[in-house]
């Protein structure tokens, strides 16, 4: 039967990525296999450090094909995300075919050859042969105006570029998108996605990532660290610690030879915070008495 | 008697049935759900197939929602529609809250509806305060109704929007295209030279790209506040209307996100939006909560080096004065700027004395009178 063929599905993907090293929640599987079977971008939201870029990593692993990455900033324009034309090149070749006898038509067509363009990620994506993954980082930071055409590319997958024509596209790439949240994404945009919100893991899931990412940590260490996190996300912080610091601090406590969080180790817990905590309010919230308190509940 | 798959496809029958009436479900709860969903829902559903309900739940959510806080409300949603015995909690639920506002509630373009998304919560965390404002006198003063008062806002409006014009932009070091600029751009100049045959006429020019800084306007909606808060949502709404990236709050015990509201184009929409968020609060002004409850919720999101915050209060404030000192401090390093209006500083003889200003004024940029 077709469900229970799909749950099977389910299952198989999310061992295939706890065997590449990501802990994912079975909807978050479901939306990547709805997004594989319906081609649709798949939209990421959450704080930042809870595992949103990982996911687009982890799936290029998962399918053996190219990870093509586009690390959106603000001024992000359509030249730096598509294709751009070797302009020195360009020149230099136009100086060297002054003297050539050839017809101004082949001379141009010449110049503006596959040769003297630059592929941006965006056009590498579409070009490719196999189908890879496009992960587009952090669409928060580009303006709006390339968020409008940003989604022209993601309905028809194709672009065009006046000198050589319409480039269609000859795979079609697995669109991830990740957004902070920092600027609000357009309903348009929205709609053309599925949508996964990445929550805080709870202790259970933390405690699966730590052990998949850190498997030199004791398993009685590892426990206390993802205890100690997840009371450290109930104070009130400005930046809560997302899991990227939770393996960085299990990796600075496993440099300074800690075994145990306990009264022992109070030295080096607080040399570490800078770990967890990465600004001057929240480490000032972490007074020793704070942390005994969170180190004791551990 | 039936074959056994005749009548697991009757069910598969029914449950399609079921599937297709989930997106206009979705849609009169506020989601951002078209028409033109009703397909791939179908689609989805059948990849996912319909027995297995946590996949087919999985399978949705990722398809249906579209921002964070449809995420969130996508559970017990999906339970109304999907499990019989919870069907009837829900509409009637929905219905608590929804009965006061005739029009108000069903924004007709399908637009976000975030204000009704928080009123559960608005419940839950407010229901001390309201119990302890049982008469309702404290709600209805909170005037907003002077929104939409015909005679003048068309005069003001526009002199408004001409104001929001003219905010400065600020100079970025990122670089863009420009008509005049300092730097030439090589690449553009090589462009234009190839109407000419190669010999560059025309240049072209770069230069640092202006923005306009993001504007986070808190506006105070007490009791005191009265005669002045309707003046600042107007402006609110005109500044929102003009640029881009304006956000406003207004806030009294707690504090309420009211763009959406105000960006309704219906004004007398807006008006009854506006006057549903107002009520349900008691009757002080707690400022530092406020701004904490601001600084907790929405500023990692909303303020960045380029934000404004502009605070639009007497000051008369009854909560903790060391809270508001605290919580303006914080607000003071993410912000690129604190303003704080003050409608009563040009009146004679006035001095930011009161406990509120006093406290506030050592973390402000610029103390102004606003009215």
């Amino acid at each position: 039967m077709t469900a229970s063929r799909r749950a099977q599905e389910l299952a198989t993907w999310q061992a295939d990525l706890a065997r590449a090293g990501y802990i994912a929640e079975p909807a978050l599987v479901a939306a990547l296999l709805l997004m594989l079977d319906l081609g649709r971008p798949l939209l990421l939201e959450g704080d930042a450090g809870v595992g949103k870029t990982e996911v687009a990593k982890v799936l290029a692993a998962v399918r053996c094909t190219r990870l093509i990455r586009l690390q959106c900033y603000e001024g992000l324009d359509a030249h730096s995300a598509m294709y751009e034309w070797n302009y020195q090149r360009q020149l230099l070749a136009i100086k060297l075919l002054e003297h050539d006898t050839r017809g101004i038509a082949q001379k141009e067509q010449d110049i503006f050859s596959e040769r003297y363009l630059l592929k941006r990620p965006l056009l590498e994506a579409i070009t490719c042969d196999e189908p890879p993954v496009l992960l587009i980082d952090e669409v928060d930071r580009a303006d709006e105006a390339f968020e409008a055409y940003l989604l022209e590319l993601l309905s028809d997958f194709q672009l065009s570029i006046p000198e050589l024509g319409t480039v269609r596209a000859t795979s079609q790439p697995l669109v991830v998108v990740t957004s902070n949240g920092t600027r609000e994404l357009s309903d348009a945009l929205r709609r053309r996605c599925l949508y996964h919100y990445i929550d805080y893991p709870d202790h259970a899931k933390e405690l699966a990532i730590v052990r998949a990412r850190a498997p030199q940590a004791p398993a009685a260490l590892a426990r206390q660290i993802v205890a100690f996190v997840q009371g450290a996300r109930r104070l009130e912080l400005q930046k809560k610690p997302g899991i990227a610091e939770t393996l960085d601090w299990t990796a600075a406590l496993l440099r300074l030879d800690v075994v145990a969080i306990d009264a022992a180790a109070a030295e080096p817990l607080m040399d570490t915070l800078g770990a967890l905590v990465k600004s001057r309010d929240d480490r000032a919230a972490f007074t020793p008495e704070v942390v005994a308190r969170l180190a004791a509940a551990c | 008697m039936k074959e056994p798959h005749l009548i697991l496809e009757a069910r598969a029958l029914l449950a399609a049935d079921r599937v297709a009436g989930f997106p206009g479900f979705l849609r009169a709860n506020g989601f951002a759900v078209g028409g033109a969903d009703a397909v791939p829902t179908l689609r989805a559903a059948q990849l996912a197939g319909v027995t297995e309900p946590h996949v087919l739940r999985w399978t949705l959510q990722a398809l249906l929602c579209g921002r964070c806080d449809e995420w969130q409300r996508f559970d017990e949603l999906f339970d109304a529609w999907f499990l019989p015995a919870n069907r009837w909690q829900q509409p009637q639920r929905h219905d608590r809250h929804a009965a006061p506002p005739p029009v108000g509630l069903q924004p007709g373009r399908g637009a976000q509806d975030p204000d009704d998304a928080e009123d559960p919560d608005d419940t839950r965390d407010d229901a001390r305060p309201r119990d302890a404002a049982s008469s309702r006198e404290v709600l209805s003063s909170t005037d907003f109704r002077a929104l939409a008062a015909r005679e003048h806002t068309l005069d003001i409006e526009a002199l408004m929007r001409r104001f929001a014009r003219q905010l400065r932009r600020i100079r970025l070091r990122r670089e863009a295209s420009a008509r005049h600029g300092r730097r030439l751009d090589l690449p553009g100049t090589i462009r234009r030279s190839l109407a000419s045959g190669g010999t560059p006429f025309h240049l072209a020019w770069r230069d640092r790209r202006r923005v306009r800084p993001r504007l986070v306007l808190l506006i105070d909606a007490s009791r005191s506040m009265a005669p002045y808060s309707f003046f600042y949502l107007r402006l609110a709404r005109a500044l929102g209307a003009e640029l881009g990236d304006v956000h406003s709050f207004i806030f009294h015990t707690r504090i309420t996100a009211v763009s959406q509201a105000l960006q309704d184009p219906d004004p007398w929409r807006a008006q009854e939006r506006l006057h549903l968020l107002a009520q349900g609060w008691g009757g002080g002004t707690r400022i530092g909560e406020s701004l904490a409850q601001f600084n907790r919720e929405h500023a990692a999101r909303l303020v960045h080096a380029r934000t404004a915050v502009v605070v639009m209060s007497d000051g008369y404030d009854t909560g903790d004065p060391a809270l508001l000192s605290d919580a303006l401090a914080r607000l003071r390093r993410r912000a690129r700027r604190v303003v704080w209006l003050n409608p009563l500083c040009d009146r004679p003889g006035y001095a930011p004395v009161c406990q509120g200003m006093q406290a506030a004024l050592p973390h402000l940029d610029l103390l102004a009178p606003g009215a």
